[in-house]
């Protein structure tokens, strides 16, 4: 290799300036198919799901707050329904103690009117049992007494007469 | 002071030189190439570390472009982050020892020159043909001679700063590191390595490598949008 060839410090020419404007323009290329273009499309795929992401959670709020109201409505339906249950189990189980009272209060005046009936009967069969007993006894006195047969029939009846008028 | 070397040339019409400033441009296409395959290499939906930068930064320029040159030319960000990673890391790869490829004055002006294209395509597209010619006549027809100036200052003007930043850092670390060797070697002689020239330049890199890098990668794109943003509006 010989002597170095160099070109003057200040120098112009058609040859380099071509091959510089070549270079800049594949540099260009290269920085927008390299660099510009991958980044921006990662830039607007990132930009997309973030705006995609927004509008899913806005949109599961919005979702959430009707479910929310939806569950208050019913919870508030719930309290009143319960409510009304317990009015009505109250009510019922009043007239069913009234009505149960009543029943005793009736059952008990019931056996009271059969007790006095049956007491009453009682109390009559006995009496006619004492004046068959008493008849028959003045009968045996009266005979003891009188000591002559007589017609006991006739006797009886006097016997009658006579309790009657005096009980 | 030396301008890029020719390596060879392609011997067709009077030879075209193959020189150290393209083969460097190719060098930090294929360093801006392996930047963007890695950053965008295997992106998630929820980024992490080098995805998160990645982004961070598209978002950023998308966000300065749409500032600058209003709504509706996102289109025009990808060659604004050509602009400024080929200015960027063509400066920059003087770090790496290599000649930065912005510090020759074809490179900054074949931007430039895509960037005055840009601008008059832009005028003529919003404005119709018919109003950008009038335009030049503005604010009266003997004023043509003076807008067309200004036309072609704009390119010159973006490229010449941005080649003059770059050399001139380039010829004062080259004059320095001289100087350095030269007093290196009248006081130091003695010893073998010019012992000087460790770390001060390292110190003035900071600022003509490193920050007029950057600086000047911002200007330079900044000053696109603005050109640009401007015909449209």
């Amino acid at each position: 290799m010989g002597e170095a060839i160099y070109q003057s410090f200040v120098t112009f020419n058609w040859w380099g300036l071509c091959v510089t404007i070549c270079n800049l323009l594949i540099t260009f290329l290269i920085v927008r198919k390299f660099l510009f273009g991958p980044i921006n499309k990662m830039l607007e795929a990132r930009e997309n799901e973030v705006r995609e992401l927004y509008a899913t959670a806005e949109a599961d709020r919005t979702a959430a707050e009707t479910m929310k109201r939806d569950y208050s409505a019913s919870i508030a339906n719930a309290k009143e329904e319960a409510a009304q249950i317990t009015a009505n189990a109250t009510k019922r189980a009043a007239a069913r103690s009234e009505e149960i009272l009543a029943d005793a209060s009736r059952q008990a005046s019931d056996l009271m009117r059969k007790a006095e009936e049956s007491i009453e009967l009682e109390k009559k069969k006995t009496l006619n049992e004492i004046k068959d007993e008493i008849a028959g006894l003045s009968v045996m006195i009266a005979s003891k007494v009188v000591e002559k047969e007589i017609d006991e029939a006739d006797h009886k009846r006097m016997i009658e007469d006579f309790i009657s008028k005096v009980g | 002071m030396n301008g890029p070397q020719v390596y060879f040339e392609i011997p067709v019409l009077k030879g075209l030189p193959i020189t150290e400033s393209m083969r460097n441009q190719w060098f930090v296409m294929l360093l801006i190439l392996c930047l963007c395959v890695f950053l965008t290499h295997n992106l998630q939906k929820i980024p992490t570390g080098k995805q998160a930068l990645a982004e961070k930064a598209v978002v950023m320029l998308n966000g300065l472009v749409d500032s600058t040159m209003g709504e509706g030319c996102r289109h025009y960000a990808p060659f604004v982050a050509a602009i400024m990673l080929s200015s960027l890391f063509g400066s920059l790869i003087s770090v790496l020892g290599l000649r930065p490829t912005t510090a020759d004055l074809n490179t900054t002006l074949g931007w430039a020159l895509i960037v005055c294209f840009l601008i008059h395509y832009s005028n003529i597209k919003f404005h119709g043909l018919k109003a950008y010619l009038k335009g030049y006549l503005e604010p009266i027809f003997i004023m043509a001679p003076l807008n067309i100036l200004s036309e072609i200052a704009t390119p010159v003007s973006m490229s010449f700063r941005h080649f003059g930043n770059m050399a001139g850092g380039l010829v004062i670390s080259t004059l320095l590191l001289s100087a350095l060797a030269a007093f290196s070697n009248a006081i130091l002689g003695f010893l073998p390595v010019p012992l000087l020239q460790i770390g001060i330049p390292g110190i003035l890199s900071l600022y003509f490598d490193l920050f007029t890098a950057c600086m000047q990668a911002f200007i330079f794109s900044m000053l696109t949008m603005a050109y640009v943003g401007n015909a449209r509006s």
